[in-house]
């Protein structure tokens, strides 16, 4: 039974709790995207549940049986790191075989696993290389091959694919997600980019500072983000926001004095609110928030127009092609249910975080 | 680079005068150290070279007649030289090993993080920075038959007393020990630094793949700290074959020749009996044993390598 409950679970390094209670419950062979930006606790999560970092509060269970005393070999998990951490020394198959050498496989058992597993991955030809005769791609495979031959309970993902340049990351994504629904193993994947997180899992959860800011399945997440902090976080480009005050119920008063009319009031009937709305939820149209273009950014399948908007740059995806030149005046409107209303406050500033390798 | 080809011709002239120039200041700075090394490096070992084919001449204290090869012809036949040397070789032979395998035992051992690990290491360094001698006269108390702590402490367990210094072979063992004790704290150290730069998820990935110590050992650890360990074994092999003071301190090289060390040898034959041309002869011998030693220890290594 591939399920993990945890519940609370609370992380301390001495005084400095980084972990503040913790609560998920993954069913078997669900796959959940753990994401939060750099120091949010994500890896720190993943680390408890693999059984390298101690549990300071709360339980971990894994099945039927709590794992908070079980060394990390009993939890019957596998684990893909960062580097990929296989044995510089050892050639693949020694590396996909490792683990069920230490279990005293029978040699003819392992080799068929190995055997399948380097079928299923496409590393036939490369069995008897060593890792460091291997590309980044295929060494990552390797990591997943060694993962896939123990036929563990769960797979622990620990941002796998950072290490990959853009075009290898997008492939070996859709070959996580292929072997995933190929083996139907719980899966919990740890990234910083929600792209990945994304498109890769059943379910998201967004951690920021040592708590779970939202989770849910992806596009739950994207339609009705709970917090400004996972309004900015989830979505590529990052959702748009502008800061000011509720008068009348239906009129955004920014600070510069700026009057936005709203469609529709906001239901909490806050006076200081944040608007938030997505670069591809805006309409261009007659009647909306004027704004002054600045660059326009075709694709070909869309493009990408930047303008200002009272001093805040707006950012906007349009389908398909524009006639809008930089200079211009555009309105931008936009379906009331397509504008997210939160408490004011600074926007958290993760809209750069797919970048980081 | 075509338009610089095209001002070469009218500017040749100065470009010629800035690169002596240049040259002049680049050897220049250079210099001092250069005066420094042919002084204290270079010129010591042609004057054992220049006196090991000649006939040593007290008076000038320099190179008398040339006598070709007769010095090496003279030691080669000496069995006391090559009874040296067979000392020198069990010394090594047993020391090298032990302090290298006892380095890393220990720095595997202490790795894990715990209270007072930098004191222990702080005291690490006390046996590296006094002086040979020094640790050779205490050691002389320590193991001394009939006052020296050890053959008391060895008295609990029901061994001894031994005669540390008038045994022959454990003359031997005391030198190893004396070296050891010296020694094996500069391993661990270099041996602690190299387990720290280690990756750590390599260490990881074994304990989720349910290696217990001992595979982690001989599967992750060794074959990571290979090329540390072969570095290690030759900066360590580099200081052994010099081995002299601590011989000198603690046992003189007896008793009879049991501890007689090649480098005490020379030293003795230098400044005993005034042997300046052979023990010269002797000196160079040496000299080319341990180059082409080094030579094959550092092959042997980078082949090492490879293999892991």
């Amino acid at each position: 039974m591939g399920t993990v409950n945890i519940r609370d679970a609370r992380k301390s390094y001495g005084s400095v709790e980084v972990l503040h209670g913790v609560s998920i419950d993954i069913e078997d062979g669900e796959f959940v995207a753990l994401v939060g930006p750099s120091g949010c606790g994500k890896s720190t999560l993943l680390r408890m549940i693999a059984g390298l970092e101690d549990i300071t509060g709360g339980e971990i269970h894994i099945g039927d049986r709590v794992v908070n005393d079980v060394a990390p070999k009993d939890r019957d998990i596998a684990m893909v790191f960062q580097n990929y951490a296989l044995y510089p020394h050892k050639n693949v198959r020694e590396n996909m075989g490792f683990a069920l050498r230490q279990r005293r496989v029978p040699r003819a058992d392992i080799e068929q696993r190995v055997t399948e597993a380097a079928r299923i991955l496409g590393l036939e030809h490369l069995l008897d290389r060593k890792p460091r005769q291997l590309s980044g791609g295929q060494r990552q495979r390797v990591a997943m091959g060694r993962a896939i031959v123990r036929d563990p309970n769960v797979f622990l993902f620990d941002e796998p694919l950072s290490n990959l340049d853009a075009k290898l990351r997008v492939q070996m994504r859709s070959e996580i997600k292929e072997l995933h629904q190929r083996l139907k193993t719980t899966t919990i994947y740890v990234t910083h980019d929600q792209i990945e997180a994304m498109t890769l899992a059943d379910r998201v959860v967004v951690l920021n500072g040592g708590v779970i800011e939202q989770e849910g399945p992806p596009l739950e997440l994207y339609d009705n983000p709970a917090s400004l902090f996972v309004a900015a976080f989830i979505g590529s480009p990052p959702m748009n926001f502008l800061e000011g005050d509720l008068v009348d119920n239906t009129c955004l008063v920014l600070s510069d004095g700026t009057r936005l009319e709203l469609p529709a009031g906001d239901p909490k009937g806050r006076s200081r609110i944040t608007v938030g709305v997505r670069p591809e939820h805006f309409e261009l149209s007659e009647n909306g928030w004027p704004a002054t273009v600045s660059v326009v950014e075709p694709t070909g399948s869309e493009t990408q127009i930047t303008a200002r908007l009272a001093g805040n740059v707006v950012r906007v995806l349009v389908r398909g092609r524009t006639a809008v030149r930089p200079g211009e005046t555009i309105h931008l409107s936009a379906a009331p249910d397509l504008i997210h209303i939160f408490d004011a406050a600074p926007v958290p500033e993760v809209a750069e975080m797919e970048d980081v390798a | 680079m075509t338009s610089e080809k095209a001002q070469a011709g009218p500017n040749a002239a100065p470009r010629r005068r800035r690169r002596i120039g240049d040259l002049f200041v680049r050897w220049s700075f250079m210099a001092p150290s250069i005066v420094l090394l042919i002084a204290l490096l270079a010129y010591p070992i042609f004057y054992t070279i220049d006196i090991s084919f000649s006939r040593f001449d007290i008076a000038t204290f320099g190179a008398g007649e040339w006598v070709g090869w007769e010095n090496y012809r003279e030691v080669m036949s000496d069995y006391r030289f090559w009874d040296s040397l067979e000392v020198t070789l069990i010394y090594l032979v047993i020391a090298l090993p032990l302090q290298v395998v006892l380095g890393f035992g220990i720095a595997f051992l202490i790795n894990a993080e715990w209270k007072g690990r930098g004191l222990v290491r702080a005291l690490f360094i006390i046996p590296m920075v006094v002086a040979p001698v020094v640790a050779g006269g205490m050691w002389r108390m320590i193991l001394d038959p009939l006052w020296g702590i050890m053959n008391y402490w060895l008295g609990f367990i029901g061994i001894g007393p031994l005669d540390w210094f008038g045994d022959p072979t454990l003359a031997m063992a005391s030198i190893i020990i004396i070296d050891t004790w010296r020694w094996t704290p500069f391993i661990v150290l270099i041996a602690t630094a190299a387990l720290l730069a280690l990756p750590k998820d390599v260490f990881e990935a074994a304990r989720i793949d349910g290696a217990n110590w001992w595979s982690t050992l001989w599967s992750v650890a060794v074959p990571l700290l290979v090329p540390v360990i072969a570095a290690t074994f030759v900066i360590r092999w580099l200081g052994a074959v010099k081995m002299f003071d601590i011989v000198l301190a603690a046992t003189y090289g007896g008793p009879g020749k049991a501890t007689n060390v090649v480098n005490l040898f020379i030293y003795e034959e230098a400044f005993r009996s005034l042997r300046f041309a052979e023990s010269a002869a002797m000196a160079v011998i040496v000299l080319i044993l341990t180059m082409v030693l080094t030579g094959l220890f550092l092959r042997g290594s980078r082949k090492l390598e490879e293999l892991f």
